[in-house]
């Protein structure tokens, strides 16, 4: 048996839940390959932590503790909203959700100003933003 | 008294059957939920939940299933919702809390009165690998697992826990053994072992 064969089935090994002859094979593996022996103990270690780690001890207080807040949440208990707030609250949300919506589908659907037909072009309005283009550096030297 | 007189006297709203149920379950609960959630107080405090739920809707329990069943199933459903509410609220934690959480994990164990303490803190780091490990499986592969680990259910009882079949459990459960395998080897290799 390889190392990776046996690495695929310590856990079951360990818990021994393998036939009786692959408990033998892996077992004999491990008396033969150190490096594997080696993991198989942490493992144990690791796994034999569940067993210890476990709530062994009651708490004394525990009934009094829930009894304090069944008692707690009985007091908090808020009185019941009006059927009218319960069903008008969301359906106003939905509604507010829905025009929302629909403005926005409208505004992504308004005519478009014809940029064009204004009469300047992007060569026209350039010039202004950019002095350099308007005036090159060189003709403002000359003057 | 049987589960059957302490549910019938419960739902005449006798406060002895309450306190009856509470006192012979409580480990139950309080083990399935620490083996989910990883911290006493928070399982402690699940577990009151769930009493809480018990109380309030006994009317709801129907008298073929079994009680403990039930109880399982609550303490279940309120760690994973609680586990959930946790990893939300996580998002908002900066790293370092997370780190000083764990170093605070770590020292609680070095500082108690121990005959070996090194062995005592070596043991901590596994704990802590391996509550790592079980906390990244699958939510139901955790749950099989935490039930059959910490709970020592059998595949037969954890099905009806979880209303599943009992191929499914062991399903389950043989992919929560791998997975977990997989992890301890990996982190075996990288010398976090």
């Amino acid at each position: 048996m390889k190392c990776k064969s046996v690495h695929n089935k310590l856990i079951f090994f360990l818990e021994k839940e393998l036939p009786v002859s692959e408990m033998e094979q892996v077992q004999k593996h491990l008396d033969e390959c150190s490096e594997c022996a080696r993991f198989t103990a942490e493992m144990k270690n690791t796994l034999q932590i569940l067993d210890n780690d476990k709530v062994n001890d009651e708490n004394p207080f525990f009934y009094t503790r829930v009894k304090e807040r069944i008692a707690k949440q009985a007091e908090e208990q808020p009185a019941v909203r009006p059927v009218l707030v319960r069903i008008l609250q969301p359906v106003a949300f939905s509604i507010l959700l829905l025009l929302g919506v629909y403005g926005g589908f409208k505004l992504g659907q308004a005519p478009k100003a014809n940029i064009a037909g204004s009469g300047f072009t992007e060569q026209e309005v350039i010039p202004y933003w950019n002095e350099l283009e308007a005036e090159p550096i060189e003709a403002f030297l000359m003057k | 008294m049987s589960d059957t007189d302490i549910i019938d006297q419960l739902k005449q709203g006798s406060e002895a059957a309450f306190k009856t149920l509470v006192d012979t379950h409580q480990k139950l609960v309080v083990n399935t939920c620490y083996g989910l959630v990883q911290n006493r107080e928070d399982a402690e405090d699940i577990a009151q939940d769930v009493f809480v739920e018990v109380y309030r809707n006994i009317d709801k329990f129907r008298a073929d299933a079994k009680l403990s069943t039930w109880l399982y199933r609550i303490a279940v459903n309120r760690s994973l919702n609680h586990i959930r509410d946790n990893k939300k609220r996580k998002w908002f934690h900066s790293f370092e809390d997370e780190v000083a959480a764990k170093n605070r994990e770590v020292m609680q164990v070095s500082t108690s009165n121990t005959d070996e303490p090194e062995y005592e803190l070596e043991n901590q780091q596994r704990a802590i690998i391996l509550r790592e490990a079980i906390n990244s499986l699958p939510q139901n592969q955790k749950v099989a697992f935490t039930l059959s680990k910490y709970e020592e259910l059998s595949y037969q009882e954890i099905a009806e826990v979880m209303d599943l079949s009992v191929s499914s459990v062991e399903s389950l459960l043989f992919r929560a053994k791998k997975g977990l395998q997989k992890k301890l080897y990996k982190c075996y290799k990288k010398k976090c072992l």
